[in-house]
């Protein structure tokens, strides 16, 4: 059940949202009795495929969409009182700024709106457009910005009245990779000055990059949420790369390598390079330090080059297609096509 | 407050930007530099002296009166000829009318026209869901966007009626200060039709509908203004019918006429078009705050 303190940056108990309406065809449930709770420091994504409730969730939490029922809480306070979003700063998905306006100009604007003062907003709207690196676009027109460049206004702009808690929807959505590190490095070090960072994104690898929790939702209701460490874990061992010269015998080599006096699962996959070197992957099962060495050493005395050794787990990608594929095939069975059994709080 | 000056601000820049204030702005110095040059004319300068030259100093007298019916000469109980002639009050409320209507209809329907944009705008998505992700009242905000397009309208009516009020006056040197309240009657009326642009918009996320409604809602005032001609040709139910419509709907037309009567002897005859007028727009502005602060953006 969540917890309803103060303590707690962002709440939700029970949360429903049904779309309804004369001009719809047919009735959408996007919430479904939705349970979560972000403690403040956190960097918090929020995953789901399309359609599953987290853009209503957000907009919800900023009161730009009202509830069906249930109850939403941002740092105390319920949202729908509007001073509950003096603490917060947001980045919409595909934000349009008025292109009119200045890179200054916009953070002014939005500066004024967000109740900051005049003097605030000299100070840090510099230190924010140098820290997104828009510095030298301070006086550009937005019309002429590119996606990535948009981004990171939306960013210094969510920044501006220095919030406890901040919302950001696909921030990355359009940026290069060396933007996107940019951002990720903003955000850790956002969460290391106490900021909580709720994200929603469909980069599965950046979120799990940055993120301290995830939550998964599917169909308007959470069916998994933890850790990083907690979603990715669940097979321990190791993933052992290695090449051997492509002479026509390196597999009959491997073979002969593979310990056979050891009890352990393991798994081959051969991948030929197309060079003059053979590419092997050997999956390890449960195994102590001991096993791994000797495992070393009997594929080094065949003959065979070790390349890389990892840890074996599961990404987040595998784990959110995993998860979602198997919530559809249970819902398949079920008669209704509802999801049982889901809305675990976080 | 902040919030509030801080979203007539955004309002103001967007107009400026979409330079629909700069393009109000020049056709409004244009309308009043032509009248300038017209009032400049010899004809027109020449009426003007020949009016003071014959010592008339506001009643030029030049042709007798006659019956409408007899055709005959209608003098006075001291049996005195009843002259009309052109009077320089009748001059300056002349023109005063023609531009007066002018502003009114066109100030109106352009200024509808040009503020659409900013209404899309407003409530595009991803603009709105950031103004509403704002630490200021649904309420709050969209006060803060209407005032900034009343105050837009204000400002432009006020400039052009008060430029043309001074040409006419410095011109012929009769002042008549009660012509200035078209500035104000403008403004409301403009805002009453504006309700259902902002209504409908918020409604059906339609500023085409919305623009269609409120042209509509100009439009059918104008038949309603004919009500005292109309409804006696009617049948009992329809006749009830229109004159429902008369009592609800804005009566655009008819204040319009309230305003040339006001400016021609400076009285009014019935301050009932406006309030009605008024009454509706708050009505529908209530409306507008109402589905406002209601749905999901």
């Amino acid at each position: 059940m969540a917890d309803s303190s103060a303590e707690q940056a962002v709440v939700t108990t029970d949360l429903t949202k049904i779309y309804s309406g004369f001009a719809r065809k047919r009735t959408v449930h996007a919430l479904d009795a939705l349970s979560i709770s972000v403690g403040r420091g956190e960097i918090f994504g929020l995953l789901g495929p399309n359609g599953a409730g987290k853009t209503t969730l957000l907009k919800i939490l900023l009161a730009v969409v009202k509830p069906t029922s249930g109850e939403a809480r941002l740092l105390g306070r319920t949202v729908t009182d509007w001073r509950s979003r003096s603490e917060i700063g947001f980045l919409p998905e595909n934000h349009r700024f008025p292109p009119f306006l200045t890179a200054i100009g916009a953070l002014r604007t939005y500066g004024e709106l967000s109740n900051v003062s005049d003097s605030e907003i000299e100070t840090r709207a510099d230190r924010l457009l140098s820290r997104v690196g828009l510095s030298a676009w301070r006086d550009d027109r937005i019309k002429t910005f590119s996606k990535g460049m948009m981004q990171r206004l939306g960013i210094a702009q969510a920044l501006l009245n220095d919030p406890a808690v901040l919302f950001l929807d696909e921030p990355t959505d359009g940026v290069d990779p060396i933007g996107r590190r940019e951002i990720r490095d903003l955000l850790s070090e956002l969460r290391d000055e106490g900021k909580t960072i709720f994200l929603n994104s469909h980069l599965l690898s950046e979120v799990e990059l940055i993120c301290d929790r995830v939550a998964i939702l599917h169909k308007g209701r959470l069916i998994q949420s933890g850790t990083i460490e907690e979603l990715t874990a669940g097979e321990t061992g190791y993933v052992i790369t290695l090449e051997s010269e492509s002479d026509g015998d390196a597999e009959g080599r491997l073979k002969s390598a593979l310990p056979t006096a050891l009890h352990t699962e393991y798994s081959v996959e051969k991948s030929v390079n197309g060079g003059s070197s053979d590419q092997f992957s050997i999956s390890i099962g449960a195994t102590t330090p001991e096993e791994l060495n000797e495992w070393i050493d009997q594929l080094r005395n065949a003959g065979l080059f070790i390349t890389a050794i990892r840890p074996r787990s599961i990404s987040l990608e595998t784990k959110f297609i995993q998860t979602i594929t198997d919530r559809d095939d249970r819902a398949g069975i079920d008669a209704g096509g509802k999801i049982t059994g889901a809305g675990a709080g976080a | 407050m902040r919030q509030f000056l801080g979203s007539i601000k955004l309002t103001f820049r967007e107009l400026w930007a979409m330079k629909i204030t700069l393009g109000l702005f020049i056709m409004t110095t244009i309308a009043w530099i032509m009248l300038s040059f017209a009032l400049s004319l010899d004809v027109v300068e020449g009426s003007i002296a020949a009016v003071r030259i014959l010592g008339f100093e506001n009643h030029a007298p030049t042709e007798a009166v006659r019956d409408l019916e007899s055709g005959e000469i209608i003098r006075d109980e001291e049996g005195s000829i009843i002259r009309q002639g052109l009077s320089l009050d009748n001059f300056v409320l002349g023109i005063n009318d023609f531009v007066f209507s002018l502003a009114y209809i066109f100030g109106t329907l352009i200024g509808l026209f040009a503020t659409m944009p900013l209404v899309s705008g407003f409530l595009e998505q991803g603009r709105i869901d950031l103004l509403l992700s704002k630490p200021i009242s649904r309420t709050k905000l969209l006060w803060g966007h209407l005032s900034g397009v009343w105050a837009i309208v204000f400002l432009l009516s006020s400039y052009l009626i008060t430029a043309v009020w001074l040409v006419i006056s410095f011109k012929t040197g009769v002042w008549q200060f009660h012509l200035l309240l078209a500035i104000p009657t403008i403004t409301v009326m403009f805002a009453v039709i504006f309700s259902v642009v902002i209504t409908i918009s918020i409604a059906f996320r339609s500023t085409g509908l919305a623009l269609v409604m409120a042209y509509g809602c100009i439009f059918v005032s104008a038949i309603l203004a004919a009500k005292d001609q109309i409804v006696p040709q009617l049948s009992e139910f329809w006749g009830a019918v229109f004159v429902t419509l008369y009592h609800i709907l804005p009566n655009y037309f008819e204040v319009m006429a309230g305003m040339m009567q006001l400016a021609s002897d400076g009285s009014v005859t019935s301050t009932y078009p406006l309030v009605s007028s008024i009454l509706f727009g708050v009505v529908v502005y209530a409306i507008g705050f109402f589905l406002f602060n209601r749905r999901d953006f």
